[in-house]
């Protein structure tokens, strides 16, 4: 049945709107605004609940551009409804986390907003059916996780992790765009209408792939697309925003770099496979030479650099990094079973992976450091603790019964038959996938081996956790347990529709089962564990090996740093040039950009200058003009302030002449009151002002003089040109016949504006709001005077 | 009708505005703005024709439709008030900036020199 509008619209909205008052609950409930943002998780998951219990599947939508054909469109199927659980459900358990966790620190209502922002733009980014939405909720993620890993402001390692990440995943995500466009386009070519629903598209899948294809835009537009990806889910080599994002207080991590946000990316990843691999692919098409490679090669760089890590959570992130390419791996193969893996692993990893920074977030709280080598026997202090970070590391690890095995199984088994099929070269994958494999065994056992053995010397007194923080580990802890127990019970309620939403057509689910004979994956898997368990016992060698093996340009970091530096160098030169501080340069380029394009344009546009047939002035006119011109020249060449003044003054008078013979009366009249307040004001703050005689160079002085002498050719010609056309007058001469002139028209603006001054009227009636603008832009000028005189005598901003 | 007297004028003003603005004296570059932003309203009214009578209808005997055009002058009187907020708020900049600094140099401001 097709999903309701309401419950999918309050989804979405939900966590937005309760991030908009967290401000004011926080000041009600002050450091329990952590249940209140778990409540509205919980909230959120019910709700997501409900759409699945009700069997929904299809999309709803609401109108948001329509002159454009963009909706706000939803799309509820198998991979939207996990990622929308894993969005909600984990977002309940880290909100309550956080209560534990934040006691005591700083800016907590922000933290909270964002918490819950961020958790709003995921589950749209997972129900988005629009390809505007999803792009739009995508780069939400990207903001909200901004704020969180800039979460402590003062620190320096914050600030940077927090523009990495800013700088990676948005660019990405730009990238992204673009690929959308394109496809927007195909879809334009391919189908009778543009669309922007991703569903849409997937059931034209054959149409727009040709459409691209004849276009030669397949390749850029899978680019594209594993760009926004990539830099979303950290493959390499845009991993290294994730360690650094470990700066963000650990329930972020948990929440935004293990099971939602970075999740993101292999969504994107799912949700477009079935529009690029068709049932009939090629086993090496250009999908699974993109993804396939790109996912094995992130699995074994961020396995082996997860090793060379020194930091609990460094390791974690680089892992995250590597699980996410098991994903994309999977979701690379052509063959059912990498997309099984993919599905599968999905809810696997963030059932292990969100349960193991939970536990990394208790071992720095109550242990007070996160360095490996300080830590061990920690088992003794942190028995629970203990027993949820050996489960999920073993899960993590893929060892048998645990719900890690079996994915990672579909993985091998997915590389072995691409392999069998492909042959020789092919043969690289399963090696490769092996290869990593041993290394995230390696570092999983290392991270449960922190628990056992002696304490370290200078390991102080750990504490015991609050139950806040006890209870969220120890319930994804139970949930391993449950889909090891009963993996099929999960895959058949929840990882089957998954993988029914990235393989294209009618798909039917599957089921897994602890190997019973020895099958060239099984073998996989025992030759993964037997060789981590001889390399474990290596594993300082090995650490410290790969950490000698990362220097220069062979780590992604220095690509970064590097052009990050160098930008913000190159920057530092050129702002001088353009802001070196002195009113003069700005002006001067400003007016002389100014006359060049215009006079370029009259130029282009060959306009010729009207012939001189008549003055077009009266003599009073010509008079009053003259002596305005007199008195700006001799404001130019004034002596002192007060002469200037004075003759600027002359000028002002003079124009409010000029409106009197020009029939302006309204405008004659506001001149004369404004002059004589500039006037007084002048003199006012001349008082308080030194003389000042400073003469110009004479280089200066004529270079000014030249530009002058531009500036008012551009205005001579311009004045020249408009005058000399014939606007239509329709307008005013509406205006004029309804205000009585003459009076057999009737006077509109007498009957309905209340008088008969056609400019009054405008202002008051007509453009009513526009005058209480410029009453508010005096009032402001006049509390802006108002603060800049006293604020200085109250002595505030000394 | 083509305005050859207003073209130079209004040549002229916006040229002297134009060397105003760029003197060292930040009093003098506060003239400067003042000419400018007076000599466009005096452009402004110029575009709605400079003949016909002033445009109230009431009590005005109706003497032809040849009025002048209602429509800029409401704009300019707009522009009129604004460009007095624009300056006052300007003059007052300029005195707080010589309290602070105690210069009203352009140069010494900017740091060069």
């Amino acid at each position: 049945m097709p999903p309701t509008t309401d419950v999918v619209l309050a989804v979405v909205f939900l966590p937005f709107v309760a991030a908009a008052v967290t401000p004011l609950v926080f000041r009600l409930l002050g450091e329990r605004t952590a249940y209140y943002a778990a409540a509205v998780a919980l909230a959120c998951f019910a709700l997501v609940s409900k759409l699945y219990f009700a069997g929904a599947h299809g999309s709803v939508a609401v109108e948001w551009i329509p002159s454009l054909g963009v909706s706000l469109a939803f799309y509820v199927d198998g991979l939207a409804l996990l990622v929308a659980f894993l969005a909600s459900g984990v977002g309940v358990l880290i909100l309550t986390y956080s209560g534990g966790y934040m006691h005591g620190e700083p800016g907590q209502a922000k933290y909270y907003a964002s918490l819950l922002a961020f958790m709003g733009s995921m589950l749209g980014v997972a129900l988005a059916a629009d390809l505007v939405a999803l792009f739009v909720f995508w780069e939400l993620t990207s903001l909200s996780s901004f704020l969180l890993i800039g979460h402590y402001t003062g620190e320096e390692a914050s600030k940077y992790a927090a523009r990495k990440s800013m700088l990676i995943t948005v660019s990405g995500g730009l990238f992204m765009l673009v690929g959308f466009l394109v496809l927007v386009w195909a879809s334009g070519q391919a189908l009778p209408e543009t669309t922007y629903r991703i569903p849409v598209l997937i059931e034209h899948a054959d149409a727009v792939r040709t459409a691209l294809g004849d276009a030669g835009l397949l390749v850029p537009v899978l680019l594209l697309l594993a760009l926004g990806a990539g830099t979303k889910s950290a493959q390499v080599p845009f991993h290294i925003w994730l360690p650094n994002a470990m700066e963000a207080p650990t329930p972020v991590s948990a929440f935004l770099h293990s099971a939602t946000m970075v999740k993101a990316g292999v969504y994107l990843v799912g949700r477009f496979r079935p529009l690029f691999l068709p049932p009939e692919a090629p086993i090496l098409g250009e999908w699974t030479t993109l993804f396939a490679v790109l996912g094995l090669l992130t699995m074994t760089v961020a396995a082996v650099l997860a090793v060379s890590a020194t930091d609990i959570k460094e390791l974690l992130a680089y892992s995250t990094a590597s699980h996410l390419g098991l994903i994309v791996a999977g979701f690379g193969f052509a063959n059912a079973y990498g997309a099984e893996a993919g599905a599968f692993h999905i809810l696997n990893h963030a059932s292990f992976k969100a349960a193991l920074f939970l536990v990394a977030g208790i071992v720095a709280h109550e242990a007070g450091t996160r360095d490996i080598a300080k830590l061990g026997g920690l088992r003794k202090h942190l028995p629970v603790t203990a027993v949820v970070a050996v489960v999920a590391s073993l899960s993590m690890a893929g060892v048998p019964p645990f719900n890690g095995f079996y994915s990672k199984e579909l993985l091998f088994e997915a590389t072995y038959y691409a392999a069998e099929e492909m042959g020789g070269v092919g043969w690289l994958f399963p090696v490769v996938a092996v290869f990593g494999s041993v290394f995230t065994f390696l570092y999983s056992i290392k991270f449960a081996s922190l628990f056992f053995g002696d304490e370290p010397d200078g390991l102080g007194h750990v504490h015991r956790p609050p139950v806040t923080m006890l209870v969220p580990p120890a319930v994804l802890g139970v949930l391993v347990l449950a889909i090891s127990g009963q993996p099929n019970a999960f895959i058949e309620g929840l990882v089957g529709g998954v993988y029914g939403s990235v393989v294209p057509g009618d798909a039917h689910s599957f089921s897994v089962h602890l190997p019973t004979e020895l099958s060239p994956y099984f073998v996989m898997s025992l030759v993964t564990m037997a060789l981590g368990a001889v390399l474990f016992p290596f594993y300082d060698r090995i650490h410290a090996g790969v950490r000698t093996l990362l220097s220069g340009p062979v780590r992604a970091n220095w690509w970064y740093d590097n052009a990050v530096d160098g930008a913000t160098a190159l920057s530092k030169r050129v702002t001088p040039l353009v802001q070196n501080g002195l009113l003069r340069t700005y002006v001067i380029w400003a007016l002389a950009a100014v006359c060049a394009l215009a006079l370029g344009g009259y130029a282009a546009l060959g306009v010729s200058l009207p012939p001189l047939t008549e003055l077009a002035v009266t003599t009073p006119i010509l008079l009053v003009l003259l002596v305005a011109v007199v008195g700006a020249f001799a404001v130019g060449i004034a002596p002192s302030h007060v002469a200037g003044v004075l003759t600027l003054s002359i000028v002002g008078f003079m124009v409010a002449i000029f409106y009197i013979l020009a029939d302006a009366p309204d405008l004659a009249l506001t001149q004369l009151v404004v002059e004589t307040l500039v006037l007084v004001i002048f003199l006012l703050v001349l008082d308080r002002l030194p003389a000042f005689y400073g003469r110009p160079r004479a280089a200066v002085a004529v270079r000014d003089a030249a530009l002058s002498l531009v500036v008012g050719v551009t205005v001579f010609v311009t004045v020249l040109v408009s005058t000399a056309s014939n606007p239509n007058k329709a307008l005013a001469q509406f205006l004029a016949e309804r205000a009585g002139v003459p009076s057999e028209h009737g006077s509109l603006i007498v009957d309905y504006g209340g008088g008969g001054n056609v400019v009054n009227v405008i202002l008051v009636d007509f453009r009513g709001f526009d005058t209480l603008g410029e009453i508010s832009v005096v009032a402001m000028a006049a509390i802006a005077v108002l603060t800049l005189i006293r604020m200085r005598s109250r002595g505030e901003t000394q | 009708m083509t305005q050859f007297v207003l073209a130079t004028v209004l040549g002229l003003l916006f040229a002297l505005g134009t060397f105003l603005v760029l003197r060292r004296d930040v009093v003098r570059v506060v003239w400067g703005v003042t000419i400018v932003s007076q000599s466009a309203n005096v452009y402004l009214v110029t575009m709605g024709g400079l003949e016909g009578l002033a445009p109230v209808g009431h009590g005005h005997g109706g003497g032809g439709t040849a009025v002048s055009d209602p429509l800029v002058q409401a704009l300019v009187l707009t522009a009129i008030v604004i460009g007095f907020g624009t300056s006052a708020l300007a003059l007052v900049l300029t005195y707080r900036v010589y309290q602070e600094h105690g210069t009203i140099d352009v140069y010494e401001l900017g740091g060069d020199q």
